[in-house]
């Protein structure tokens, strides 16, 4: 806009501004006719952050920044408010080259991710982009090599939220796998490297963008997505919903609500949820009901490794990041792949000062060809220095029944630095299982006697009396407290009031 | 056809139905023993048994068919 600068007296200053809003004003107006038909796609780009935000409080970053197609930006970025807390937002923009990643684009969203990592804000990428943008080359490469930089940088700063409301390919796809959480939306969310026709002619395979990259294809069997949302306006709440847990950066105060109380009727039917027998899958959710604060919580992953639970609730009002062991799903074992979610979910409360509740009932990790193979004791060994490496965390380990061997020290114990750990009064934890112990500690007792079966229960009997009740821990010191399940709640509210403290 | 697949290795326990029983989606067919658990093999979805594909004391893998399942007959 050269008139805007070459405008002398007032007058023709207010006309140039007025020009100048005008001409907005028609850009935005195109870009609205750009996209009707829009596709499958509901809202534009500018629509969707302001949703995303709390009423009227969107504020543009350089709204006259060009937008024409080939050499426009493409992305619309400012920051406003949720919940009143302030947000950056860069939403790409598909009516404007398909939303590829161009130089000035990429500009655009380096300056907002700038913004937010220095103010200490939480950023959230909403993504519809082909891709890098193919005529502006190498510009266009370093661009995208500069957005993850900048999302590698924010790690440690800010939470990064991805929601993915369209396609986001290629150079694009890398961005929100640098981010915490990745939202997609069913339908036309998709991520991937490359698309169906691409894919075809690299390697003859003949699959759908969906079965490449749905939302279903990364929530349920790559993990890369967190999130499945019906539509574009659930995806934004669920990102909404998500930033209420989380801190505004790692330096910011806990997200700390009004305290509510936990479901009554979860509360009184806590001390009946788990079974007698060690071997009866019971759902975990019902323990996590009868502790956490009554109403929304946001379990993330929840049909990726549902032998693991994560999720983000509230006790006494504070925000905590729960981890556990779900065995109505494989029997609640660790294995390499959900080791991996386990450690992300954990490192990221850590990064940001989220307490950490672990719910442990764990038969082991999964041994054989088929772990040992997909490198179980690397990826579990991550959960390990998660769990270490969380020291501005609190972190509270309730033994909820089973913790044997090496997944009794991966479930948050207090080897690992738990603050708080307590064993609820029929918890078992020990080296490996009566079954196994007895197996080995008694082999030639067992080879010579008479009615092996009856010997074999016998001493099974005595192992988990003798060795394996909590009370040998809370002696060592190494659990704090044998508690009631119905105690678990007040024992959790007393050390989270610590935190209000510090 | 449908199969339910079992989702971790271990060893067939019990064998909870028959050819021609009616299940629904959730419905567990088989309980296998692993790590001392006990874990439910479920129905993937409406139909009724075709084929019971493994016997007590069986060691499956992880992703093994355990039963068949014909959703075809509009059950």
């Amino acid at each position: 806009m050269p008139h805007v600068s070459a405008a002398s007296s007032s007058t023709s200053t207010q006309a140039a501004t007025d020009a100048a809003r005008a001409t907005l004003a028609d850009h935005r107006a195109q870009r609205f006719v750009r996209t009707d038909p829009r596709g499958s796609r509901v809202y534009t780009a500018r629509e969707r952050a302001e949703l995303l935000l709390d009423a009227d409080t969107f504020v543009e970053f350089a709204p006259l920044r060009s937008n024409q197609p080939g050499a426009g930006s493409g992305v619309i970025a400012g920051w406003g408010l949720v919940d009143g807390r302030p947000v950056v937002v860069a939403c790409h923009d598909a009516s404007i080259a398909a939303g590829a990643i161009g130089a000035v684009m990429a500009d655009a969203i380096c300056r907002a991710q700038r913004f937010a990592i220095e103010k200490g804000f939480p950023i959230v990428y909403v993504n519809d982009s082909g891709g890098a943008r193919v005529p502006d080359g190498i510009l266009a490469l370093h661009g995208c090599g500069e957005i993850f930089a900048l999302n590698v940088q924010a790690q440690t700063k800010i939470p990064q939220i991805s929601v993915i409301l369209g396609p986001c390919a290629g150079a694009a796809a890398y961005s929100p796998a640098l981010t915490d959480w990745t939202i997609m939306v069913k339908g036309h969310g998709h991520m991937f490297l490359t698309g169906p026709d691409v894919v075809r002619a690299a390697t003859g395979e003949d699959a759908t963008a969906d079965e490449i990259g749905g939302s279903g294809m990364h929530t349920k069997t790559s993990g890369v997505a967190h999130l499945e949302a019906a539509d574009e306006l659930e995806a934004l709440q669920a990102a909404r919903q998500l930033l209420s847990y989380l801190p505004s950066s790692a330096e910011a105060p806990q997200a700390v609500t009004a305290a509510v109380p936990v479901n009554p009727i979860s509360a009184e039917a806590i001390s009946a949820v788990v079974p007698e027998r060690a071997s009866v899958p019971f759902d975990m959710h019902e323990v996590i009901d009868g502790i956490l604060d009554n109403g929304a919580r946001l379990e993330l992953s929840p049909q990726y490794c549902a032998s693991a639970i994560t999720l983000f609730g509230r006790i006494d009002g504070r925000p905590v990041g729960v981890v556990a062991n779900q065995p109505a799903v494989r029997g609640g074992i660790l294995d390499s792949k959900n080791s991996v979610k386990i450690a992300r979910f954990v490192e990221f409360c850590g990064r940001f000062a989220i307490p950490i509740l672990t719910l442990v009932d764990v038969p082991g990790f999964l041994p054989g060809t088929v772990e040992e193979g997909r490198g179980i004791i690397t990826q579990g060994a991550k959960v390990l220095k998660a769990y270490v490496d969380a020291t501005n965390s609190m972190r509270l380990t309730v033994v909820v029944r089973k913790a044997y061997g090496g997944a009794y020290i991966a479930m948050g114990s207090a080897s690992l630095g738990a603050d708080h750990t307590w064993a609820w009064s029929n918890a078992e934890i020990a080296v490996m299982g009566p079954g196994g112990a007895v197996g080995l500690l008694h082999r030639r007792a067992l080879a010579e006697a008479e009615d092996p079966a009856a010997l074999r229960e016998e001493l099974a009997a005595d192992y988990r009396e003798q060795v394996a009740r909590p009370y040998v821990a809370a002696g060592a010191g190494i659990v704090e407290d044998v508690i009631h399940p119905e105690e678990t709640r007040e024992r959790l509210v007393a050390a989270m009031r610590l935190l209000a403290h510090r | 056809m449908i199969a339910a697949k079992a989702e971790i290795v271990g060893n067939v326990w019990k064998i909870l139905v028959r050819v021609g029983d009616q299940v629904g989606p959730g419905d567990p067919l088989v309980v296998l023993e692993s790590m001392k658990m006990e874990i439910p093999v479920v129905a993937p979805g409406h139909g009724h048994v075709a084929a019971v594909l493994v016997t007590e004391g069986q060691i499956v893998q992880e992703g093994d068919p355990v039963v068949e399942i014909d959703n075809t007959l509009g059950a």
